[in-house]
């Protein structure tokens, strides 16, 4: 009887509870409809209208799938603000470096991609990396955001004449020689402009205990760098060789520049000038290696110089020099970068575009600029932004020939490259463990161009 | 009560299912698309037969897949050694009267709990080369000379892949042997310490004999893991130095990412018929030893 008792009266409580879930859903309805019975008397206003749209995404969360180092902390303002004027959350989702182009692509191949991605774009990287952006990318051509990027930039965020990215980077010089200008001077060391002289300063440095150029070869993306950047001595070596090889009609198997470049790499590794195990180091401490004086040169940006002096506090002057590996004397022009896209399977599309909008304003480009120890500009058409060039960027870039700086870098010039940086480095860490041989290392990349080739169907392979 | 032992044939019904949609079916279609040009751009381009093609261009490329089949089928064989006959010793020594063993078998087996991402992060830096903990601590007893470039050198990275895995997996299988050894009743020991057996005869004649059925499922776990091994090579080396430590899913993985679905099935298909003629041959051993038992 008393069990009778009980279950009734849980079926009661359960029942009223039911019921009260119900009715407060009931309740709520009207109390969700007053807002948009209002909302057509105050569409006419803008900062109501802001508020209305607010409203509309409140509670919801946008994911971002970056890759590490390509937004760092210069957006987490930004995103503070985003948050608090939608009423949302971020969900930021960074993955290291070495893996995000593996997880990106399983994600987008398996229907799991964040509300916002990013790839290291290029003008051709959208059609052979996301291969199919109608399918994967929200399209938003015409955006009012579309003309603050620089049309070479345009170029890497668009497939036919659709604009799919977002690129906001800086118009450095990127990733050529930063070096200890005051360890120099004290050394009586003048900047490298040939392999020889590059070899004859690094046994120099090496011979006061000090690693020459630090190779952070660990994070895998970068030793690479030595090679790519320097592309316009290939060009110049082959005049016509970029077209050639987008056209299949040149390969970089046997090409002697090529060879001779990866010797120089392979040599400076044997003789040690780039650390005791380059291989085995990441770029975590590099700063403070040059802080320290552990190090007098690397590859890096020239806004790097920025970032050890405030991260180290070292009172050491610092400059930038051309990669001088197969005697370069050519700018690396890349029109190329991070860069971000919204995904088209998203669950809320139009999230992502107020996002991209909000970046895109005056204020939240200068946080960005402003709150990135490694950028000292903003290459966007907002002549509102408050540029930070360095003195060191404006006497490297006098000192380079003009003519000099017509060729992009290798990995953005050519087809199909950039997307096996990852698998070329891997095999110039196996060339420099005489694992394989210089020209395995090129053969493989054409390989590679050949495999990408035939997958986004390519007509000239 | 339990009236009728046997349960009708119909109960097999709902799980039979499943495994035919999930493992079964997708299993042969993956078969199946290893013998394609199944592609990121098939939806464009469609999806074309290309008989073997996948298959042989995994043992004719450049890239040297088979070398990632070979480092499989090595790291199978090495992690097992290097766990099984350890673990085995721990486990008969924690079966022992010693002080505090709770204590060691639950430190023994927590590492087997952690994730693999979690145990790549630790361990990237502890056998950092320059800062790393372990290097710190040779140096720090001045036996620097042992220092080693653990995760870049070639003669060296496999042996730290073996040893974190050790570290992550001896604690699972101790566990394991440790549930077999406590079926082993005390008065074989008993009769055999009569006899003169000592520590080592005990083992050959009691302890191993019967430990057979935890032996092979240890075996099998083990076996089945080194054929399918990606996380710990994937999150100390990515494949690397180069390509050193490449293995066959990592190869897979990679080339899944590049949008060569075709060729990733076919090195997944490889790894299929390996699992397979392992496993038959150990299920027929096992067959064998529990019709001898």
């Amino acid at each position: 009887m008393k069990k009778k008792i009980l279950a009734t009266l849980l079926s009661v409580s359960m029942t009223a509870a039911l019921l009260a879930g119900c009715g407060s859903k009931a309740a709520e309805a009207p109390a969700a409809a007053e807002p948009a019975a209002t909302e057509a008397p105050a569409a006419e206003e803008a900062p109501a209208a802001e508020d209305a749209a607010a409203a509309d995404f409140a509670g919801q969360e946008l994911s971002i799938l970056v890759s590490a180092g390509w937004m760092d902390n210069r957006y987490d303002a930004t995103l503070a603000r985003f948050e608090e004027t939608y009423g949302v959350t971020v969900d930021l989702q960074t993955i290291p470096a070495d893996q995000y182009s593996d997880i990106l692509q399983s994600k987008l191949d398996t229907g799991t991609c964040a509300d916002v991605f990013w790839i290291q774009s290029n003008p051709f990287a959208i059609d052979s990396v996301i291969v199919d952006p109608e399918s994967y990318c929200i399209d938003f051509t015409g955006a009012a955001w579309q003309n603050l990027m620089p049309e070479a930039r345009q170029a890497s965020c668009m497939s036919g004449d659709k604009l799919y990215g977002l690129q906001i980077w800086h118009n450095s010089p990127e990733y050529v020689m930063v070096y200890n200008k005051t360890l120099f001077d004290e050394l009586g060391l003048t900047v490298p402009k040939t392999y020889a002289e590059m070899k004859d300063v690094c046994a120099a440095i090496a011979a006061e205990g000090i690693t020459p150029w630090f190779i952070p070869g660990a994070d895998g993306w970068q030793h690479q760098l030595s090679f790519f950047q320097v592309g316009g001595v290939y060009e110049e070596a082959q005049p016509g060789l970029y077209d050639a090889l987008n056209t299949n009609k040149a390969t970089f198997a046997d090409n002697e520049k090529m060879l001779e470049v990866l010797d120089q790499y392979k040599e400076l590794s044997d003789l040690g000038y780039f650390g005791e195990d380059w291989i085995g180091t990441d770029s975590t401490n590099m700063a403070n290696e040059f802080g320290d004086r552990n190090c007098a040169m690397a590859m890096a940006n020239s806004s790097y110089i920025k970032q050890i002096q405030e991260e180290t506090g070292t009172s050491d002057a610092f400059g930038l020099f051309l990669i001088p590996l197969g005697d370069n004397d050519t700018f690396p022009t890349n029109p190329a970068g991070p860069t971000m896209f919204g995904y088209k399977g998203s669950e809320h599309p139009d999230l992502v575009s107020a996002f991209f909008d909000f970046v895109c304003t005056t204020e939240s480009l200068q946080e960005i600029l402003d709150n990135s120890p490694a950028y000292t500009n903003l290459d966007m058409n907002d002549p509102a932004i408050e540029q930070h060039w360095l003195p060191e960027e404006e006497e490297f870039m006098n000192s380079v020939d003009k003519s000099k700086m017509g060729t992009a870098v290798l990995q953005t010039g050519t087809k199909y490259t950039n997307d096996y940086w990852m698998d070329f480095g891997a095999d110039m860490v196996s060339f420099c463990q005489n694992q394989i041989k210089a020209n395995d290392v090129l053969k493989n990349m054409d390989t590679n161009r050949a495999e990408a080739a035939k997958v986004a169907g390519d007509t000239a392979w | 009560m339990n009236k009728k032992r046997i349960y009708p044939q119909w109960f097999l019904l709902v799980p039979l299912v499943l495994y035919i949609v999930f493992f079964l079916f997708p299993g042969l279609m993956g078969v199946f698309y290893s013998f394609t040009d199944w592609s990121s751009r098939s939806s464009v381009n469609g999806l074309h037969f290309v008989g073997l093609a996948n298959y042989i261009e995994i043992f004719t490329s450049n890239k040297d897949y088979a070398s990632g089949i070979s480092n499989t089928l090595v790291f199978t064989i090495i992690s097992n050694i290097v766990k099984i006959i350890p673990a085995l010793f721990l486990a008969i020594l924690l079966q022992e009267g010693i002080k505090g063993k709770g204590l060691y078998r639950t430190l023994f087996y927590l590492p087997s709990i952690l994730p693999f991402v979690i145990i790549g992060l630790v361990f990237k830096s502890v056998l950092n080369y320059n800062t790393g903990l372990l290097n710190g601590v040779l140096e720090f007893l001045h036996i620097g000379f042992l220092k080693q470039k653990w995760l870049s050198d070639l003669n060296v990275v496999w042996k730290s892949i073996f040893g974190v895995d050790a570290w992550r997996g001896i604690g699972y299988v101790m566990t394991i042997f440790m549930a077999g050894l406590s079926a082993i009743p005390k008065s074989y020991y008993e009769a055999a310490e009569i006899d003169g057996a000592n520590f080592w005869a005990k083992l050959r004649y009691v302890t191993l004999p019967m430990m057979t059925g935890s032996i092979m499922i240890n075996l099998v776990f083990g076996i089945t893991y080194g054929l399918k091994v990606f996380d710990i090579v994937y999150v100390l080396t990515n494949g690397g130095p180069g390509h050193a430590t490449e293995v066959l899913t990592t190869y897979a993985f990679q080339l899944y990412s590049n949008g060569q679905y075709g060729m990733s099935t076919a090195l997944n298909a490889i790894l299929l018929i390996i699992t397979a003629a392992v496993g038959i041959l150990v299920v027929k051993v096992m067959s064998r030893q529990e019709v001898q038992q």
